[in-house]
Formats: structure tokens, C-alpha cells, sequence
């Protein structure tokens, strides 16, 4: 779709970019902003549709009085608000409050390990540098059966010693999550490090910066979009994960908002669904939200760095 | 030399649990045996210290409950942790070698030949008790001759009849299905549920009225010699096979479809459980429950579930443990249990009071209901049986013979 | 370690030069660092915890030396990073290789020690009697008292039930027993491993059986129906039948080859491997799902990053008004958790009520997840729903590493839009994001959660001797081989490892590709 609509006329289309002249008749404008701009738009709607269809259904199950999550299909049918309210007399702000902490904390353990790894592979040259790009890379790729067991053996003991990262604790489910921090993130990370000049370094450097100077004083604010990003994947990795989650705390107390809502809809009979609903619909907020937050910094890093340097 | 290095560690931990801010008493999971004499000193009327007990969501609520009067019997106090229905037996299978484990569970009598074959349930006393229970409840706790279990509740299913729709039913299978086919306005003449990977449970009172039962018996015990595999259990699957090109089976039908449907009223009957009636009345339903019609001339059989409360072999407070086995074999709590959770109690004496005219009549629709089988070959039973039975409904086997010995065969050579 | 880089690295470093700030928080760090390390490794030697010990150790030592030291540099951003990825990573890699050697499972779930414990402990048989219990401690001695036609009894472990005097009977209890102690339950409680443990022989003779109570109130009579014999490793029961320990199955087998439950975890050795060759009709199977687990891998990379990185491209356009909101609406699907969305997709594709054939279609019975060729596009469209806002991110965020000098340099060279982009975008983009490609395939390739929660594999193949699907990819074939009914979590280890030396093969020859990608630029 893209192609077609933009291969016609690509030449035209640069030419009239670099000369547009500001007194062009209206209706020339108007045409020029359809065949640049306007089908984006129209583009934008077509996927915005079909990203938000399923998102509507769970939207109308959660004001439904009767909610499924099938069989409700005239949308909006009849609105009720009871559903939100009987949410919020259950543990649900809890966990959420909950995953708010362990997803935050992950995230920026996360940026920082990773970017100081991408940093140390991007930076330095060091014997079997490749190699561990790799490693790390494949490691991640082992196929985590068996996990549930693995993690709980392993938590089990360390409760013995550090109670505080062990079984049941929320910090021990961080340092689970932590465990994965290298990997895709240090690899993305990796490649963004490596489109900032190396020049930038060098003349901190005859300034006579240190390694760590140009690192924390440098290097992580011209990367700060790929930061932005490393962070919001990581948040949102952490926040939908209820695997391990549901392994390392044990009490419905201690509970995070996935292994919350996965309990409730492993009711294989009695599932509440339109609590269910409700809680999706709530737990997308936040999501919402640090994404609106980050985005500005996810699109306009380098160009200010760039000036800068 | 040890003395001081844990004093020093304790110092340690001081210090870091300070700098730390403190990670505030989310201490639900440490040990509870009350092993450490400074624990006993509560003026709890006799014993003291507490339990740990899963159960799922539809149970924790009573169990919560029943913990607060058990406290107070006993002193002993009850942490009911709430797990998903299908992690519970896995995660305890897992965790109670490590001694981790809860001190008791809750679940479904049918995982009972998992549990022991892993070794991770003691067996109970209950000879002194066993003539008080119904004698279905009993047959589902015991294996190899012993008892395993404390069951407080059973349940099956039974047909479910739409009052507004029809009043009377008929005595047979096929005569039902015509009824329910000339009411105006329904859309099927029954439901059943039975999902992409279909549902054997729902179908099994229609599957034992052509006297297939998956396993057969012997002195009223399952014996692992599979029931199904011979001309009845083909009569069935053929049966199947018709219901499915009727489309009065399909495998689009799920569970929470069916329950909808028949809440909007689009059918006369569903073949359910207790579990849903609740929903249904509260609704504005006017429902029966009936026992569910023969289809092949014998009388329909559904499972009969028990719920079961187990202790862990690897408890360590296993004597409080016990004494809420015996609490829960009470009339009292028999009785709170039917309360809370509206289902038929496992005591006789509890389940004489009996008030409710639907349970009443779930309880009739399984009057020849034998218990969900513990054999551990149930398990291959499992794996194939709901799947075959689907792709006979859905025409994926258009051969219903060949499809159901098919079964039986693959079912076997896992035994 | 490193020549170049200590040779690039100025004359001082900040841990050395007192003016700089950085020397006190280093110094500050690595003294919590020391002191959480010590504390851990007296605490394990408390706990007699000897591998935590061990590896607190070694892990302290070089974070010592790597910060320390005015060398390692790299290992400085490392090491951190590291730690975790050992600590719960490694573990997990080590474990499963571990159990993919044993024959960890149902069955045999525990240790030797605890499977003879456990069958001792069940094989009593539960008799006809029981009294109401009173436990009494005499000379420092545990023993029961209970009341039998009015007359009270007393036994040990070592002597078997007498009538005992001077006793206090209460109806059926006794209540006070002269020169001894009753024990309240209380005490029981604390002292319930020896109570539990404790049964008094009925009479001299074995077959009575002996009192036991679980309950701390109630004897019951209790007969022994196996006899072990530590020194031949046996079990015999009453009729004599001996059960051997068989070490290589982990289990009591009797000559007529009955087990006892439950057995042991013994090592098995490459049985579990071999598994997959050795059962053709299991084999047949695998070779099947493999091509599907590809192309379902490949074809979820390619889909979620074109339609991610084509609106990453679109969007990253400052004229279009609105775009903030636009991203936001396009993150909404990664904003939801995965399982929830599968299961919403699932119950919007059903045939007859689903949303999308009853409403969207207007009451078409397309089996979107019944037909196996439907339910596989599904499966695509349904991962791309999920996945592509995961491709857009780090496209939008890769788009701002890309110098804008370089594409006006396009403009100049007179260069259309789609030249420019493939010409001087895509490459660019590439060097970054190829691994990524490469880890979201690896990742796909063992997708289990979508597989299980959209189609369960099904539609399933008939008559097949395990549960499996068109639609299964080899890890949910993995999962219904070694989970669906047994639990055989030595098996699953075999499998998933065979799985990952596949996937890694081929994602390290990916990454060689990328290599040359770089190299290039």
C-alpha cells in the first residue's frame, strides 16, 4: 500500500519538497498535502482500527453487566460503571500498585546494565568481545521449561541467606527479571551506541575525561532514545509476565496484576470476566501513559545531541 | 567459631536491612510449624501455631472462613493462599519435596493418583468415619485400599431445564432433542458443551447410557481395563457422529457460549453442573434439574467430582493438620461448606438437610454416577477421549469406528 | 586483558583521582557491595548453604579486583549485568541440563530417602480399633494412654500396652496418671514429631499392631505391611514378597514386576535424547512441526517488522499532525498483557459466535481456528497483532540514530523516497536492529504461550498416539509429549534442549551474517 501510493511520483514529490514555493494555488497544496502527508493519515486510521478492535471488545465486556469475552458482540450494548467499582474492592489496586513498583524497578536496573554493557562492547575492544555479543544473545534463546521449577529450588535457598531477594519477596522476583536484562536490550543498545561518533569520545578524552565521565556525563545522554526505549520494552516485559511472577510469590497478598488477572481467568468455570475485562482495560493505562511520557525522548534524541556535539 | 559468625551475620543483617528501608513483612511464606518454643506462648485454648492451605478461587472464600472457626476450636490458624485451579496439584507435586509446600490442599478427588504417586499426601484415619460419608465420596478418596483424603463436597452434572421454555421432558435422548427442536424461538434443541478440544466429561451421562463407562468395574472399584472399547462405546460413537451432522453438537460451543445461550434463552436445556445455576437464577431463570435422558437405553451416568482437602506428606505441623481433617469431617463444617459453597455435602448426616430443590436434583440426576476414575492410566484416557469425541462431531473422522478404536488403541498402548 | 583499551584510556582514572566525585560513590558502592557479600557469605555458612557460599566467594573477589583494578575496563560495564545473567540464568540452563539426564517426573519426584520414608509411612494399614488418646510422659519417656471396657492402658515403644494404676479416667479418657505427666495439646503440638512417630504394640505379639495417633487425641491401630531391610536395600510385605531396589529405574520392583509408589529420581542417562529416534511414530511428527515452526518464526519476523517498521517510517514524519497520539494508539496492543489479548483473539475467532464472523462477516462460519491452513494465518495475524508494536518501538528509536545529514544528502543526489529508504535507511537501520531480528525469531521459534493460549495446536491430527496439531510448533509438542497427561520433566529438559542447539545453530549463522552488515558500514 505504501509503495504504490508513493512510487508514482517519488521525483516530483522531492522536487516540489525542496522548491515548494509558500503562494501555491489551494487546491495544489491540498493535493501535494494528500499525496505527502493525507494518506499517512488515512494509513494511520486503517491499522489504528485494527489495533484497537479486539482492545473495543474488551472495552464493551468490561461496561457490560454480563460481559464474556465471546458471545457479547453488539459492542456498547447497555453501560454500566459496576464492574470498575467491584474492581476496586478486590486486591486489584494492590497489585497493581505492585507491579508498578517491580516493573519501575526492573526497568531501570534493566537501562543501566544494559546500556553499561553496551557501552563496554560498543567502547572497548577487548578479547572475545564478538563471541559474548553472541553468547549473550543465544543464551537467551533457551527455552525456559523447566524455569518454574529451576527458580523456585534456586529462591528457595537464597531465601536462606538474603530472605530479602528469596521466595515471596518482590525484590527477588526483580533480581529474576534482572537475569535477563543482557541480551536483545544490550544488542539494541549495542547498534545505537555504535552510530555515535567515536570522535565524540576521543575529544572528551584529550579534555581528560574519564571512561566513566564519558560515560554517565556523555554517551548515555545522546542515546537517551534508545534508553527511552530499552526502558518502555523492559516496563512492559515486566508487567505482562506471569510466569515467573506467579512462581516467586506465593500469596495473593504479594501478587502482581498478570498473575492476579491470570488467576482470575484460569477459573475454569466461574471466570469473572467482566472483572477481567475491567482490570485489562485499567492495567493498559499506565502502559499508556509512560509511553506518551517517553516519546518525546524516544524521537527527538540525537537531533539535540547532535547539535551539541 | 559458627556461634560468632552467625552473630556477626545477624549483625550484618541488621545494618543491610536498615539501609535497605526495609522489606516490610511480607513474611506469609516463612515455615509455621511452631517448632520454636517462644511461639507457643499464645493463650490459644489448646494448640497453637498454624497451616498453610491452597485452594482455588471458587473455594477460597469458605475455606477463609472456615479457618476463623477452626481458629477458634483449635488455635491453630488457617492461611488459605489462593491458586489457580490447574497449578495446584502441579505446584504442590513441585514444591512439597522441599518441604516449602502447603500443609494441605484443596482440589478435585480426580488428581488423587497423581498425588500418591508422587508421594507428596499421607493417608488419613478414617475407618471410624467411613460409614458416615456417602459411600460415592468414599470410593473417590480411597486407593490402594487406603484413604487419602477428606471429601466435604460432591458434585456432577445433571440437565438443566429452561421452565419458560417447556415444563414436562421426555424419557429418552432422541425424543428431547425433538422436543427441544419444535420450540419456537430456541436455537438449539440442548447444549453441551464442548470446545476446540471437546469435553468428555459433559458427554459421559450420554456415553454411559450405551453401558461404554470408561473403565470397568470390580466390587464397585475401576479396575484399568477400559469399559468403552467394545460394540457399546461404537454404538456411542456413531450416536456422536449423528448428533454431530445434526449440528446439535459442535465443537464451536464452548463452555462460556453455552452459558450464554442459554441464559439469552436460545435452548431449552444444558447438560451442567451446580456451578452455574447461581448465575442462572440470579438471572431471573425459572430452572429444573433433572437427571439427563437415556440415549442408548441404559440408565445416563454422569461423573460424580468430590472436593477433597489432603494433608501433605512433608507437613511439618501434620498433627494440626489432622485435627482440621476431623473438623472438617463435622457436621458443622459439612455444613458451612454447603453454605458457602452450594454444593451437595460428602457427610450423610449433613447431606439428610439438604434444602435446595436444584441441588436436590443434581443429587438424583447422579444417583447412578460413579466417581471421576484415580487410576493413574486415567490420565491417557484423558489425553485422547475429548479429542476423538470432538472430531467425530466436526466430521474430522468421518469414520466414528474407526476413530473410536483408534482411541482405545492409543489409550492402551500407554497403559 | 585488554591492551587497546588501556592504551586509550587517560592517565587517571576517576577511581583514583580524589578531586572527582565518582571516587566517593565508587567507594561508597563497593563498600555496601563488600559488606552484602560478607554478610551473605557468613549467612550461608549459618545456613550451611555451601554452593551459595562458594559462589559469593569467587563473584566477591572479582568484583573487587574488576573495580579495583586500574585494568578491565570493559569488565567494569560488564560485570554487573553478568552477575544476574549467572545467577538466574545459567541456573536455569544448568538445572535443565541437569534433569534432562534423570528421570525427574511423575513418579519419581523425589530422592531415595524420602520415597522410603513416604512408602513406610503409607503402607500401614489402618485397623478396626480406636480409642480416645492421652499422651503421658513417664521417666522422661512418651507413652499412651488409653481406656479399654472401662480399664486404663499404658505402653511405650518398647513395652506394649498394660494396665496401668494409679490412673484418673474420665468416661472414656484418662485425665491424670500418678507420678507422670499429661500432655496438653499444646505440648503435643511442639513435641508432635516424636508423638507422631511413637507406636506402642497392642500385646507381644506383632500381628495385634501397635497404637499410633496423627491427630494427638485419637489411637488408632495401626499394621505395618511392609518390612524394610536398610542392609539388603528391600522392602517385604506380609505375604513375603520382597521388593529390590532397582537403582536404574528408581523404583521397589518385586519379581512379578510390581512397583511400589512412589519411586526416585535416579539418572537415566541419554534415554530421554534418544526418545525422540527412537519411536518413529513420534519422530514422524517432529519432522512435520518443524517446517510449520519455521515458517511460523520466519514469517512472524518478517510481518511484524515490516508493518512496524513501515509505520515507524510514516510517522517519524514531523508534518503529520498528531502522530503523538497516533504512536500511542499503535502501542495500545503491547500495552495489554500477551495472554489476555490471545484469549480475547481466541473467542473473537470462534466460528459460530465469535465477533469477527458474527459481526464483521455478518454470520459467516469461517472456522478460523478449526481449519488447520485458517487457523495457522491466524496464528500469523494474531502474533503480528501482538508483535508489530515491539518492531515499531525499536524501529522509531533506531530512526533517530540515522543522521538526518544522510538522508538530505539523498535529497541532494536527487534520490526518490523509496530509494532513499532502501538505499540509505534500511541499511542503516539493519546494523542495529538485525540481531534483533535474529532474537525475535529465536524468540517465535519457541513461542509456546501464543501456540497454547490461541489453538491449543489443534487443529489435531486423528488417531495420532499423542495429543498434537497442525498448528503445533516443536515446544508445544514438547509440552503435550511431556506434560500433557504424565508430568516428565526429564523428557521435556531432553527435548527443549535439542530445541535450543537448533535454534542457536541457526541464529549463530544469522549472526555471522550481521557481522559482515557491520562491517560494511
Amino acid at each position: 500500500m505504501t509503495t504504490s501510493v508513493s512510487t508514482g511520483t517519488p521525483k516530483r514529490s522531492a522536487g516540489q519538497a525542496s522548491l515548494a514555493p509558500a503562494h501555491r494555488r489551494p487546491k495544489g497544496w491540498l493535493w501535494r498535502w494528500c499525496k505527502e502527508v493525507g494518506w499517512k493519515h488515512l494509513f494511520a486510521l486503517v491499522f489504528i482500527v485494527y489495533c484497537i478492535l479486539p482492545l473495543l471488545y474488551v472495552l464493551s465486556a468490561s461496561v457490560n453487566p454480563r460481559g464474556t469475552l465471546t458471545g457479547s458482540n453488539q459492542l456498547f450494548q447497555s453501560v454500566t460503571g459496576e464492574h470498575y467499582s467491584r474492581l476496586m474492592q478486590t486486591g486489584f489496586p494492590r497489585w497493581m500498585a505492585h507491579s508498578l513498583y517491580v516493573s519501575t524497578a526492573t526497568a531501570v536496573g534493566t537501562v543501566l546494565m544494559a546500556a553499561a554493557a553496551a557501552y563496554a562492547f560498543s567502547r572497548f575492544r577487548f578479547k572475545g568481545r564478538r563471541g559474548g555479543l553472541t553468547f549473550l544473545l543465544i543464551i537467551q534463546m533457551f527455552p525456559q521449561m523447566l524455569a518454574f521449577v529451576a527458580i523456585f529450588l534456586l529462591l528457595l535457598s537464597l531465601k536462606d541467606v538474603f530472605p530479602q531477594i528469596g521466595l515471596g519477596q518482590h525484590l527477588g522476583l526483580i533480581a529474576v527479571y534482572l537475569g535477563g536484562a543482557l541480551g536483545a536490550n544490550t544488542f539494541l543498545m549495542y547498534g545505537f551506541f555504535n552510530t555515535i561518533p567515536k570522535e565524540i569520545d576521543e575529544a572528551a578524552k584529550i579534555d581528560g575525561a574519564s571512561h566513566a565521565q564519558i560515560f554517565w556525563g556523555i554517551i548515555m545522554r545522546l542515546v537517551s532514545p534508545i534508553l527511552a526505549v530499552v526502558g518502555l520494552l523492559s516496563f512492559v516485559g515486566t508487567y505482562g509476565e506471569f510466569i515467573l511472577a506467579r512462581v516467586v510469590l506465593q500469596h495473593q497478598d504479594q501478587y502482581t496484576l498478570a498473575v492476579g488477572l491470570y488467576v482470575w481467568a484460569s477459573d475454569e468455570r466461574n471466570a469473572p470476566w467482566s472483572l477481567f475485562a475491567a482490570g485489562a482495560v485499567l492495567a493498559a493505562i499506565p502502559v499508556i501513559l509512560l509511553f506518551m511520557f517517553l516519546q518525546k525522548y524516544i524521537v527527538s534524541g540525537l537531533t539535540a545531541g547532535g547539535v551539541k556535539g | 567459631m559458627r556461634k560468632s559468625l552467625i552473630a556477626l551475620a545477624a549483625g550484618l543483617t541488621v545494618a543491610l536491612t536498615a539501609c535497605g528501608g526495609g522489606t516490610t513483612g511480607t513474611s506469609s511464606t516463612e515455615p509455621s510449624q511452631s517448632t520454636d518454643p517462644s511461639a507457643s506462648q499464645s493463650e490459644a485454648p489448646a494448640a497453637s501455631g498454624s497451616l498453610t492451605l491452597w485452594a482455588d478461587e471458587t473455594r477460597i472464600e469458605a475455606f477463609k472462613q472456615l479457618g476463623e472457626a477452626f481458629a477458634e476450636e483449635s488455635g491453630v490458624t488457617l492461611d488459605v493462599v489462593q491458586k489457580p485451579t490447574g497449578d495446584i496439584a502441579k505446584d504442590f507435586i513441585a514444591q512439597a519435596p522441599t518441604g516449602q509446600g502447603p500443609d494441605l490442599i484443596v482440589t478435585a478427588h480426580d488428581g488423587l493418583g497423581q498425588l500418591v504417586e508422587n508421594g507428596v499426601i499421607a493417608n488419613i484415619d478414617f475407618a471410624s468415619k467411613a460409614d458416615k460419608f456417602n459411600p460415592v465420596a468414599v470410593q473417590a478418596v480411597t486407593l490402594d485400599g487406603k484413604v487419602w483424603g477428606m471429601p466435604y463436597a460432591m458434585e456432577n452434572i445433571g440437565l438443566v431445564r429452561n421452565n419458560k421454555l417447556v415444563q414436562d421432558t421426555p424419557g429418552t435422548f432422541d425424543e428431547l432433542i425433538a422436543q427441544g427442536k419444535a420450540v419456537e424461538g430456541a436455537e438449539y434443541p440442548i447444549l453441551i458443551q464442548q470446545g476446540e478440544a471437546g469435553d468428555a466429561y459433559h458427554l459421559y451421562p450420554v456415553q454411559t447410557s450405551f453401558g461404554a463407562p470408561v473403565f470397568k468395574t470390580e466390587n464397585g472399584e475401576y479396575i484399568a481395563e477400559l469399559g468403552m472399547a467394545g460394540d457399546e462405546g461404537v454404538k456411542f460413537a456413531e450416536y456422536l457422529q449423528k448428533l454431530g451432522k445434526d449440528k446439535i453438537l459442535s465443537a464451536d460451543l464452548g463452555g462460556d457460549q453455552a452459558k450464554q445461550a442459554f441464559l439469552d434463552g436460545k435452548s431449552p436445556y444444558m447438560i451442567t453442573g451446580p456451578w452455574w445455576t447461581t448465575e442462572f437464577k440470579d438471572a431471573g431463570m425459572d430452572i429444573s434439574v433433572l437427571p439427563v435422558p437415556s440415549a442408548g437405553g441404559q440408565p445416563s451416568a454422569p461423573f460424580v467430582g468430590v472436593q477433597v482437602a489432603y494433608v501433605s506428606a512433608h507437613s511439618k505441623n501434620a498433627l494440626a493438620a489432622n485435627q482440621f481433617m476431623d473438623f472438617l469431617a463435622s457436621k458443622d463444617a459439612q455444613d458451612k461448606l454447603y453454605e458457602l459453597g452450594g454444593r451437595a455435602p460428602a457427610l450423610l448426616e449433613s447431606a439428610a438437610s439438604l434444602d435446595d430443590p436444584l441441588i436436590k436434583g443434581f443429587d438424583e440426576a447422579g444417583k447412578d454416577g460413579q466417581p471421576m476414575p484415580v487410576l493413574p492410566q486415567m490420565t491417557a484416557v484423558w489425553e485422547f477421549w475429548g479429542n476423538t469425541e470432538v472430531q467425530i462431531i466436526n466430521g474430522q473422522s468421518a469414520d466414528a469406528k474407526a476413530a473410536w478404536s483408534a482411541m482405545n488403541d492409543n489409550i492402551k498402548a500407554k497403559f | 586483558m585488554n591492551k587497546q583499551a588501556s592504551v586509550e584510556t587517560p592517565p587517571l582514572s576517576h577511581a583514583r583521582d580524589l578531586t572527582r566525585p565518582g571516587f566517593y560513590v565508587k567507594l561508597v558502592l563497593m563498600a555496601l557491595v563488600n559488606a552484602f557479600g560478607l554478610y551473605g557469605i557468613f549467612a550461608s555458612w549459618a545456613q550451611e548453604q555451601w554452593g551459595i557460599l562458594g559462589f559469593l566467594v569467587v563473584t566477591l573477589i572479582i568484583a573487587d579486583y574488576v573495580y579495583f583494578s586500574k585494568r578491565a575496563i570493559p569488565a567494569k560495564y560488564l560485570f554487573p549485568g553478568l552477575v544476574f545473567l549467572a545467577v538466574y540464568q545459567l541456573y536455569v540452563m544448568g538445572m535443565t541440563g541437569w534433569v534432562a539426564f534423570t528421570n525427574y517426573g511423575d513418579g519419581h519426584n523425589d530422592t531415595k530417602k524420602a520415597a522410603i520414608t513416604q512408602i513406610l509411612a503409607t503402607s500401614e494399614v489402618e485397623g478396626d480399633v480406636s480409642y480416645p488418646l492421652t499422651v503421658v510422659e513417664r521417666d522422661g519417656e512418651l507413652g499412651f494412654a488409653v481406656v479399654q471396657d472401662g480399664q486404663p492402658l499404658f505402653g511405650t515403644a518398647d513395652e506394649p500396652l498394660a494396665p496401668l494404676d494409679g490412673a484418673t479416667v474420665d468416661g472414656d479418657k484418662v485425665t491424670a496418671v500418678d507420678g507422670a505427666t499429661v500432655l496438653q495439646l499444646n505440648d503435643i503440638v511442639q513435641r508432635q514429631d516424636a508423638v507422631l512417630q511413637l507406636r506402642v504394640p497392642m500385646s507381644d505379639e506383632p500381628e495385634d499392631g501397635s497404637l499410633r495417633t496423627r491427630n494427638g487425641s485419637t489411637a488408632t491401630q495401626s499394621l505395618p505391611a511392609l518390612h524394610y531391610d536398610e542392609a539388603a536395600d528391600t522392602l517385604t510385605n506380609t505375604e513375603g514378597v520382597v521388593y529390590k531396589a532397582d537403582d536404574k529405574v528408581g523404583n521397589y520392583v518385586a519379581e512379578n514386576g510390581d512397583v511400589l509408589k512412589p519411586g526416585w529420581r535416579v539418572g537415566v542417562g541419554l534415554d530421554n535424547f534418544k526418545y525422540l529416534f527412537t519411536d518413529s511414530r513420534v519422530s514422524g511428527y517432529f519432522l512435520g512441526s518443524l517446517g510449520w515452526t519455521f515458517a511460523f518464526a520466519i514469517l512472524s519476523v518478517l510481518t511484524t517488522f515490516a508493518l512496524g517498521l513501515v509505520l515507524a517510517v510514516i510517522f517519524n514524519d514531523p508534518r503529520v499532525k498528531g502522530r503523538v497520539v497516533y504512536r500511542a494508539l499503535f502501542i495500545l496492543p503491547y500495552a495489554f498483557p500477551g495472554f489476555l489479548a490471545a484469549l480475547v483473539w481466541k473467542g473473537m475467532l470462534n466460528r459460530q459466535f465469535g465477533f469477527i464472523n458474527q459481526t464483521l462477516l455478518g454470520g459467516a462460519e469461517i472456522g478460523w481456528l478449526t481449519d488447520g491452513n485458517l487457523a495457522k494465518l491466524s496464528i500469523l495475524m494474531v502474533n503480528l497483532w501482538l508483535g508489530f508494536p515491539y518492531m515499531f518501538l525499536i524501529c522509531t528509536g533506531a530512526l533517530q540514530a540515522i543522521p538526518a545529514e544522510l538522508t538530505e544528502a539523498g535529497i541532494m543526489d536527487g534520490a526518490g523516497p523509496i530509494k532513499r529508504f532502501f538505499n540509505v535507511t534500511l541499511p542503516m537501520l539493519m546494523v542495529s536492529v538485525a540481531p534483533l531480528l535474529i532474537a525475535s525469531f529465536a524468540f517465535n521459534f519457541n513461542n509456546f504461550s501464543l501456540i497454547y493460549m490461541l489453538t491449543g495446536g489443534g487443529p489435531n491430527y486423528p488417531g495420532a498416539p499423542f495429543t498434537v496439531g497442525e498448528t503445533d510448533i516443536l515446544i508445544s509438542m514438547v509440552y503435550a509429549i511431556s506434560f500433557e497427561s504424565q508430568k516428565q520433566y526429564g523428557l521435556a529438559s531432553a527435548l527443549s534442549i535439542l530445541i535450543f542447539v537448533v535454534v542457536g545453530i541457526i541464529s549463530w549463522l544469522g549472526f555471522r551474517q550481521t557481522r559482515k552488515l557491520e562491517e560494511i558500514m
